[in-house]
């Protein structure tokens, strides 16, 4: 009996794969929900990525209404989105990006700040570049603390600095209007 | 009026699959004779209207009927007529009928070359194949029929062809990996016809090792094919990019890689019985769950262009009948398998499982990474892409155990090894591989630890597979039996396979270190007459010129490519627009050699008039497709081992050993 029970296991994994596959037909693959708690923005020093010698700190979010998006050139969801955001930064938008890139190359070894400069620059020149700035978080530290889980996220952060929105997932129109667009323009208007 | 002769003969082709599943199966049962004799011409007749269907699509191609819906959406009559021949397979109706038809080829080689084979397990096999052509048609039939019409009001022109899949790979990939794909089908069958029967011994093996390995062949050329047209036709300058699409062809892969060992194990060993059941059933299985993430727009990927959850439900139901149906049957049976094999801790049945656990572990990990985003969604966690970062790591862990395994693996003896014996033979290997590896590797500028292991680890698998066979050949010769080269001709055919298929890895792996750690790129923007220096080569823009091709026009940029002031290159990269489709495509302009690649891409003009190029060059690229070739040519050496024609050929084995087409006409 126990044999038979160890020689259930795939049929049983299997099945429990099948109730995911099951639901993702239903659902549109850039569909997402996610409720994350408000928080004012973590204290952080960071430099620029395009230019390292200027550094960033939670400051520079005060005074204005900023969509921080999370992303990086290896994710492919965040090369959907760009162009929807370059469109919002047409509309008056202030967009600043927050680099997230992996520690190890994917052609293997340690990437140099050099080479992740190009990468970005080839994907922004490809896609377009939404971003006032990017924000390059060197050891991940500030995607951490923002609990930040894969790329691309993006956070509506209010003139004080305090979080109001996190958006798990690529914005698009429909995201947009029904998530963003309501709190972003109480936030303006005030 | 062709079009409709084509559905009829789907909707024949679909009667013959189910007479198919039913009369063997139920002959086997009640051991009918002529029942089970009737599987073999209802296979041919399986095949012969599925052929029929595949012509009937491919005239409306060529003679542009665009009132067939799927040729007004795939085609155009200014498409050269090669690739009408391929726009068969260019979208989701037609490739699931080379799908299909690809299977019915596999159901037609199983019933004409098996005259070893027992009337009653092939009666069970062809059964079984016949009941995967059931859900395939029907698929095809009630969702997605290619042979639809779009009368009255039909358009004077199709939308022509994806303009990605106007070239050669695209001639010849989808087939290769088709025939992989569903020729796992087939050792699915047989596992499945054992199950059934309760006969699980080791003859099973041996019957479905050789269908296994072919279908294991297609599969790495095909994969291979896959990765060397995205490198040139995508015009990124990568070779892999974990896409779903990629993975969903990996996974069977890898799968298919421990199951061709274990298989061997099986049938030499008599043990992991249950385990070689349970990978020729996961290797299918995958195959098929491949076809469903990428054809039912649950991920999003550049291959899947149907999203329409019909016909995603109605292939997870498929799913569920195949998969489920066989892991239910596994369960019930799978437990009473007894392995009569014994062995001991250090012995090649031991590295051989080890290495079974590492591909699937990475199978694994590819699943995970492939399904994760999905699951993660569906828990209402919100949509997040797992990049190549996750696998490449995964990947750079799991390859150091495994690549040291497969050294061992063949060092060592069945049953039992010294390990006394065994431990020199491996300091040896790995002195000499440490030295190779490191020597090499110095020779280029700015060398990476990350190269390093990868070289090391490429000698090591040359160096072992180089002993192991010295180690054959001195027993030999110091026996007192043969001569050095005698025993070289007396290694066998499947021997060669297993050097070839290592060796073919070896090279992979050199291929895919060098290229990673060394390749270079600049992205310049260029006037006509300006050069950049790349990797010693100078690259001068010799400016635009302008194109006219059949169904697109161009820019093409010439480039001159210069090594010590001597011309070794001219490169013309183009930058196509097809009209139909309002599509710009990049066609790199590329320069392969045996060290590396120069690549050449043209990118945007410039407000200014210049141009903006990406330039590469790649070390070594070639490698990794040229060791999948040598892998697959392994596959083909293993396959014409003579011992799985013994019961059938006995009286031609001898004249037909070297050459297996030669076999395969004496077989029909």
């Amino acid at each position: 009996m126990k044999k038979f029970m160890i020689f259930l296991l795939p049929l049983v994994v299997f099945l429990g794969v099948l109730a995911f596959l099951y639901q993702g037909l239903f659902s549109d693959p850039r569909e997402h929900e996610s409720t994350l708690l408000e928080q004012s923005m973590p204290e952080f020093v960071l430099p620029d990525l395009m230019e390292t010698q200027k550094s960033y700190s939670q400051t520079i979010f005060e005074g204005k209404v900023t969509l921080l998006n999370v992303w990086g050139v290896w994710c492919v969801t965040c090369a959907v989105e760009l162009p929807y955001l370059q469109q919002l930064k047409q509309d008056g938008k202030h967009i600043v990006g927050l680099y997230y890139d992996q520690d190890i190359d994917p052609d293997f070894g340690i990437k140099t700040v050099a080479r992740v400069q190009q990468e970005v620059k080839d994907k922004l020149a490809q896609l377009g570049n939404p971003y006032a700035f990017n924000i390059f978080d060197v050891k991940r530290d500030l995607s951490l603390d923002l609990g930040v889980t894969g790329a691309p996220e993006t956070f509506l952060i209010d003139q004080t600095g305090k979080i109001r929105l996190h958006h798990i997932g690529d914005i698009n129109p429909r995201v947009w209007n029904s998530k963003f667009a309501p709190i972003y323009n109480k936030l303006v208007a005030n | 009026m062709l079009a409709e002769l084509g559905n009829f003969s789907l909707i024949m082709a679909l009667m013959v699959a189910i007479l198919l599943s039913v009369y063997p199966m139920w002959g086997a049962y009640k051991g009918h004779q002529k029942m089970m004799a009737m599987a073999k011409p209802l296979a041919i007749g399986m095949f012969l209207f599925t052929a029929f269907a595949y012509f009937c699509l491919t005239y409306a191609f060529v003679h542009d009927d665009f009132s067939v819906a799927y040729v007004a959406n795939t085609s155009n009559s200014t498409l050269p007529i090669h690739y009408k021949y391929t726009a068969v397979w260019g979208g989701h109706e037609g490739s699931f009928l080379l799908w299909t038809l690809i299977l019915c080829v596999w159901t037609l080689a199983v019933a004409l070359f098996s005259k070893a084979i027992p009337v009653k397990v092939l009666a069970r096999v062809l059964a079984i194949l016949g009941m995967v052509g059931i859900g395939f048609y029907l698929f095809m039939l009630l969702t997605s029929n290619p042979f639809d019409r779009l009368l009255p009001f039909y358009p004077i022109d199709g939308k022509d062809l994806n303009p990605l899949l106007q070239d050669f790979g695209m001639i010849i990939h989808p087939p290769m990996l088709y025939m992989g794909y569903v020729g796992f089908s087939v050792a699915f069958a047989f596992a499945i016809a054992a199950l059934i029967s309760g006969q699980l011994d080791s003859t099973w093996a041996r019957w479905s090792r050789p269908w296994t390995l072919a279908a294991w062949s297609f599969l790495t050329v095909g994969v291979a094919l896959g990765s060397w047209w995205a490198y040139y036709e995508l015009g990124w300058g990568g070779w892999w990019f974990w896409d779903p699409s990629e993975n969903a062809a990996f996974m069977p892969w890898i799968i298919g890689t421990a199951l061709v060992h274990s298989l061997a194990v099986t049938e030499k060993r008599k043990v992991f019985k249950s385990w070689t059941v349970f990978l020729a059933i996961a290797a299918f299985s995958l195959s098929l769950l491949g076809t469903f993430l990428i054809r039912s727009g649950v991920l999003v990927s550049v291959h899947s262009f149907a999203s329409d959850p019909s016909r995603g439900l109605f292939i997870l139901g498929l799913l569920v009948v195949i998969i489920g149906g066989s892991l239910f049957l596994y369960a019930l049976r799978a437990s009473q398998i007894k392995s009569n094999g014994r062995y001991g801790l250090v012995s090649r049945e031991v590295f051989l499982m080890g290495n079974n656990i590492f591909l699937t572990a990475a199978t694994l990990v590819v699943l995970l990474g492939t399904l994760f985003p999905l699951v993660h969604k569906e828990l209402g966690m919100g949509s997040i892409s797992i990049g190549a970062p996750f696998f490449d790591q995964m990947f750079t862990y799991l390859i150091v155990p495994f690549v040291l395994l497969l050294g061992i693996g063949p060092l060592s003896r069945w049953k039992n090894q010294s390990l006394q014996a065994l431990s020199k033979q491996i300091m040896i290997a790995l002195g000499l591989s440490l030295s190779a590896g490191l020597l090499v590797n110095a020779g280029f500028e700015q060398s990476t630890y990350m190269a390093d292991l990868g070289l090391v680890m490429s000698f090591w698998v040359i160096i072992t597979t180089v002993m192991e066979v010295r180690q054959r050949i001195e027993q030999q010769v110091t026996a007192g039996k043969y001569s050095t080269w005698q025993s070289l001709q007396k290694l066998t055919a499947s021997h060669w396979g297993m050097v070839l298929g290592h060796l073919g890895f070896a090279v992979t792996l050199i291929g895919i270190t060098l290229v990673s750690a060394y390749n270079t790129e600049r992205n310049v923007r260029m006037a006509e007459g300006d050069s950049v220096n790349l990797q010693g080569y100078e690259f001068v823009f010799k400016g635009i010129s302008q194109l006219q091709g059949p169904n697109y026009s161009a820019d093409v940029a010439h480039v001159d490519v210069y090594q010590n002031s001597q011309l070794v290159s001219t490169l013309k990269a183009e930058k196509r627009f097809y009209p139909v489709q309002r599509n710009v495509m990049t066609e790199a302009g590329i320069d392969s050699g045996f060290s590396r690649d120069l690549f050449v891409a043209l990118g945007e003009q410039l407000k200014n008039g210049d141009w903006s190029l990406r330039i590469y060059v790649k070390p070594f690229i070639n490698w990794i497709w040229a060791g999948a070739f040598i892998m697959a040519i392994g596959g083909v050496f293993s396959i014409s081992d003579k011992r799985y024609r013994m019961g059938n050929l006995a009286r031609t084995a001898s004249s037909a050993k070297e050459n297996p087409k030669n076999l395969m006409e004496q077989a029909s």
